[in-house]
């Protein structure tokens, strides 16, 4: 019973991992979308930087709330 | 001393642990930001010509290895060893990739635009993408070292603070490429 809890506790969390990997990676590609079509079509690729910077902080708050797991820190660190 | 003073004090040194961990990362941060803004005082709202379908290659194989450095640390809080060991070389590797992939192609490559030495470009671009590399290059160290402690049987469910910080450190490097990569790459009118 407690192996099975287990294993979907690390399936779960495995899962977690799959979500925030597709998140980044959706994030990623419509930067650079954002960014060539912007340069090479709209010929505003200057205008484009607010709008990179904005994903770039969406990404790094998924890596570091999700992945760096910040909230450890202000936990009582009994995880380990 | 008690069982319950024991396990107080490893929680103790656990969160002490993770807030020096936390601190050195804090630090760098500057050091890379600093540089980041650097960038923008010195490129202002140009870029050099770089390969930008090589710069996103290199952003996914980093992604992908942040990935599997996160499996490879789920693995072993489940004391699963084998699957941390197959996703930490996962995780290895594409870092490898991502090293090679900067150093022994995207920098001669860039160097035939923006050299090294000619003006602020090749100056931001090098200093940029090699203190990264230098960082990626110690988080390959860690993560090596974390593998041959855990084939030695170092590391349990209970205790693996060396595999935390070796992957906090590795997704703290993926971190500052988040913002690098559109810096360099994505964000400005190219200057011919």
């Amino acid at each position: 019973m407690e192996d099975a809890n287990l294993e979907a506790k690390k399936k779960e969390k495995y899962g977690a991992g799959v979500t925030i990997l597709i998140l980044l990676a959706v994030a990623s590609v419509g930067e650079y979308i954002i960014a060539v079509t912007g340069q090479n079509l709209l010929k505003v690729g200057a205008d484009m930087g607010f709008v990179l910077i904005l994903i770039g902080v969406f990404k790094a708050f998924l890596v570091i709330r999700d992945y760096m797991h910040i909230g450890r820190l202000f936990s009582n660190g009994e995880e380990h | 001393m008690s069982a319950e003073t024991t396990a107080h004090a490893s929680s103790n040194r656990l969160a002490m642990n993770r807030l020096g961990l936390w601190l050195f990362l804090l630090s760098d941060a500057f050091t890379f930001g600093g540089m980041l803004i650097a960038r923008f005082y010195l490129w202002g709202n140009t870029r050099p010509e770089l390969n930008q379908q090589l710069g996103f290659l290199v952003t996914i194989v980093l992604l992908a290895s942040s990935f599997f450095a996160n499996r490879s640390e789920t693995a072993m809080q489940f004391g699963d060893l084998k699957s941390f060991r197959k996703y930490a070389l996962l995780t290895l590797g594409l870092g490898a990739v991502f090293v090679a992939g900067v150093l022994f192609v995207e920098w001669p490559l860039a160097g035939a635009h923006v050299p090294v030495n000619k003006d602020v470009y090749g100056a931001i671009f090098f200093l940029m993408t090699g203190m990264h590399a230098f960082h990626v290059i110690t988080g390959l160290i860690f993560l090596w070292l974390i593998i041959r402690k855990a084939d030695k049987g170092l590391y349990t469910a209970q205790k693996h603070w060396g595999v935390e910080a070796a992957v906090v450190y590795w997704h703290f490097v993926d971190v500052v490429w988040i913002f690098y990569y559109p810096a360099l790459y994505l964000i400005g009118n190219l200057v011919k």
